[in-house]
């Protein structure tokens, strides 16, 4: 493809991506566009350390909690806006994963895997003891009205806080792509294809797994401050549930794991189909909207573990490979 | 203009004349109820629904029971329209239940919207009711914090934990009196989410506001694996009386733990949940019996209420199961809603809001052994709404207490598992 063309795809993109809540006009249908932006932003900051590096996290609730609860303490005890809140949150974060993974990283594989699963377990637990930040009974944010752009509130149109998700989004992408193409991105992909080879040649991996945990950490707790503003209440089991855990982890691997627009796909396609088949079939009581769901979760895994996008490009290559003895 | 243009002009502005009086005409008034189809808690979910389609069924049609809405069809005022209660399915996530809640406001345009069993779930879709100006009524949910939060639109006809624990220590004090004992000591038992902390709180309020020692509190997660430790703990402090509130799996594994480690207070009251779902009895059988728990419906309120059993018979003809505390309450709200609609005359939010402010319902004309319903003018609680005390005998719970509603006399203190 050449250059410009690709400049004018990004632009279409953009333009759509702005125009589409307009286009919705039905709450629930804006409800899903803003699910669909969370999701993609979660995926993407998952992405970092899970796709780029390698490091499989099941337990990235855990940052999503810390960034809402944060954000949500400082508002409710202090009065402190969200905006300072969210980046407070978003270091707090970047701390607790540092501390997490200093021990965590020592184990590979599977085994890390399953030591994220019991932190998130771990962080619930802590959570719902925790008087002082309400405990089990939750918090429920302070209504302002007037829907200021400083109070990260908004009634009188949902759009806003798409609009607010898709500035992120846009942020997390260029941040990604960057990264990408330095050297750090080298050191994730190094990571990632082979510890011991990029250890034989001089990286420290170590450091290189730390860096990747904390962007990605920090980006997904403010995605969690966002979230707590939408919903306007959180309890640990709303914020720290290991489904949110799996599902970040499900969107960036349906779309294709450690590609740039992997998770918007992979979150277009998981948000659709859970919202739209509980909203269709959800009232019948048989939970044939979870069927559905859980089974094209499972295809997917089953025939393309490399994400949608790596189903593309199988597309893409198989017909160039059936263009070539022709020409 | 050519002929055919002037002949579709003509066309459709009859059609317009003809389809305009059908839009003033309300044939169906439609009632979101939200609440867990799927998920832990789905058989809970589908057993409300059921509540809620008996409740249709009988306003819809002519029932031969003397109860409001039976002898009439649909809702008088509006032109004998229809009810219909349309379930969405919350799957007991909070995040989940604003979004159906919203969904339907959007979609089916409903009169108002009722639900949702799980505080948190009540708390978030009550907010987009709110939000939306659309009435919402909540039946079932009992976290006092539901009705301090100044809404406009939300009210709630069951009573909260607070007059559920208030009633438990007044059942205790009146029980003392009546068989000479007295109790001095309690241990707090409680389960770690929102439902299990909230009562905790209330619990250690009202303990120490009425004087009694508690010896020991116990938070255990929900959905544990085991509790022997948390059963030795309560027969080293050795209450007179525990307190317990857990879901069905921890409340039959509390009940068998206990029999293992032959322990036994001199009575254990729960608060509903666990203590109510039928898969208690099935699991442990005879080692419910002489379990407590606070309570809004029995199935013996019927000996002296005919009406109450006739309910009871048609659920259980729909469901093959008898109504619960839950159910009995849901189906009490429908009747809550169908009551201010039809005096409302019309579906208009500010009209069924303020037809709910002014509901006054006779005691009689409840299945639930309440005063009546009537709302605070601030809070929007049920001001008139009772609980009872419940002991299980004989394969279900029986009414203890208030006395003049008992069908069997308490057994207290219960006995020991070796004196059974």
């Amino acid at each position: 493809m050449k250059k410009y063309t690709v400049y004018i795809l990004i632009a279409a993109a953009l333009l759509a991506a702005i125009v589409l809540p307009r286009l919705l006009p039905k709450p629930f249908e804006k409800h899903v566009l803003i699910l669909i932006m969370l999701y993609s932003i979660l995926g993407s900051a998952w992405n970092i350390l899970g796709g780029y590096t390698g490091q499989v996290s099941l337990g990235h609730a855990v940052f999503f909690g810390i960034g809402a609860y944060t954000s949500s303490i400082m508002l409710i005890k202090w009065g402190i806006v969200p905006w300072v809140g969210m980046l407070v949150g978003g270091v707090i974060a970047t701390i607790v994963s540092i501390i997490i993974g200093l021990p965590t990283f020592k184990l590979r594989g599977f085994y890390f895997a399953i030591a994220t699963i019991a932190l998130g377990e771990m962080t619930r637990t802590l959570f719902l003891n925790w008087e002082w930040i309400g405990g089990a009974v939750g918090l429920e944010l302070p209504i302002k009205r007037g829907d200021k752009l400083i109070n990260l509130q908004f009634y009188l149109s949902k759009n806003n806080y798409y609009y607010v998700l898709l500035g992120i989004f846009l942020l997390t992408i260029l941040a990604i792509y960057v990264i990408q193409k330095s050297k750090l991105g080298y050191y994730f992909r190094a990571v990632k294809d082979s510890h011991e080879a990029a250890l034989a040649s001089g990286i420290d991996t170590a450091r290189t797994k730390l860096v990747a945990m904390g962007i990605s950490a920090f980006i997904t707790a403010i995605a969690g401050s966002v979230y707590a503003q939408y919903l306007l209440y959180i309890d640990p089991y709303v914020v720290f549930s290991s489904a949110i855990s799996t599902r970040i982890c499900l969107v960036a691997i349906l779309g294709g794991e450690g590609r740039l627009f992997g998770p918007i796909i992979g979150s277009s396609i998981l948000v659709i189909l859970s919202e739209y088949s509980r909203a269709w079939l959800g009232g019948g009581g048989k939970g044939v909207d979870l069927i559905i769901y859980g089974t094209l979760i499972v295809l997917v895994a089953a025939f393309q573990p490399r994400g949608i996008l790596g189903m593309v490009e199988m597309v893409k290559a198989k017909r160039q490979k059936a263009v070539v003895p022709n020409a | 203009m050519s002929r055919i243009l002037k002949a579709i002009i003509l066309c459709s502005v009859a059609l317009v004349l003809l389809v305009s009086p059908a839009y003033s005409k309300v044939d169906v008034v439609k009632i979101g109820v939200i609440y867990p189809l799927t998920g832990t808690s789905a058989s809970t979910g589908n057993d409300y629904v059921a509540a809620y389609q008996l409740a249709a069924d009988i306003i819809n049609n002519v029932t031969n029971i003397d109860f409001p809405f039976a002898k009439t069809v649909g809702i008088p005022s509006l032109g004998n329209a229809k009810i219909e209660f349309v379930p969405a399915d919350s799957q007991g996530n909070a995040e989940v239940g604003k979004a159906e809640a919203e969904r339907l406001i959007t979609t089916i345009k409903p009169a108002a919207l009722m639900g949702c069993h799980h505080s948190a779930v009540t708390k978030t879709a009550s907010q987009a009711a709110e939000q939306y100006g659309i009435p919402f009524l909540c039946p079932d949910s009992t976290s006092p914090a539901l009705t301090e939060r100044g809404y406009e639109y939300f009210f709630r006809s069951g009573p909260t934990d607070n007059t559920f624990i208030e009633d438990a220590f007044q059942f205790i004090a009146d029980v003392d009196k009546a068989k000479g004992t007295k109790t001095q000591t309690v241990a707090l038992v409680s389960e770690d989410t929102e439902f299990g902390k909230n009562i905790l709180n209330v619990e250690k309020d009202l303990a120490n506001k009425l004087g009694y020692k508690i010896v020991e509190t116990i938070t255990f997660a929900n959905n544990s694996t085991n509790l022997s430790s948390e059963v030795l703990r309560l027969k080293q402090a050795n209450p007179d009386v525990i307190f317990m509130a857990a879901y069905t799996s921890d409340t039959i594994l509390f009940m068998k733990t206990f029999k293992e480690q032959r322990y036994y207070p001199r009575a254990i009251i729960g608060q509903r949940a666990g203590f109510i779902a039928p898969e208690l009895f099935q699991t442990i059988g005879k080692d419910a019996d002489y379990l407590f728990t606070t309570n809004v419906w029995a199935a013996d309120l019927g000996v002296a209420r005919p009406i109450v059993k006739t309910i009871n018979d048609m659920y259980k003809k729909k469901t093959g199961k008898d109504l619960t505390g839950d159910y009995a309450r849901a189906f009490t709200g429908a009747f809550v809603m169908a009551d201010a609609i039809n005096r409302a005359g019309s579906l208009d939010p500010e009209a069924i809001k303020k037809a709910l402010l002014e509901t006054n319902l006779p005691g009689k004309d409840l299945i639930v052994p309440w005063e009546g319903v009537k709302f605070d003018q601030k809070t929007h609680q049920n001001m008139y709404g009772k609980t009872i005390i419940t002991q299980f005998s004989n394969g279900s719970y029986k009414t203890v207490w208030p006395l003049n509603l008992a069908s069997t006399p308490v057994v207290w203190p219960v006995p020991g598992w070796d004196k059974r």
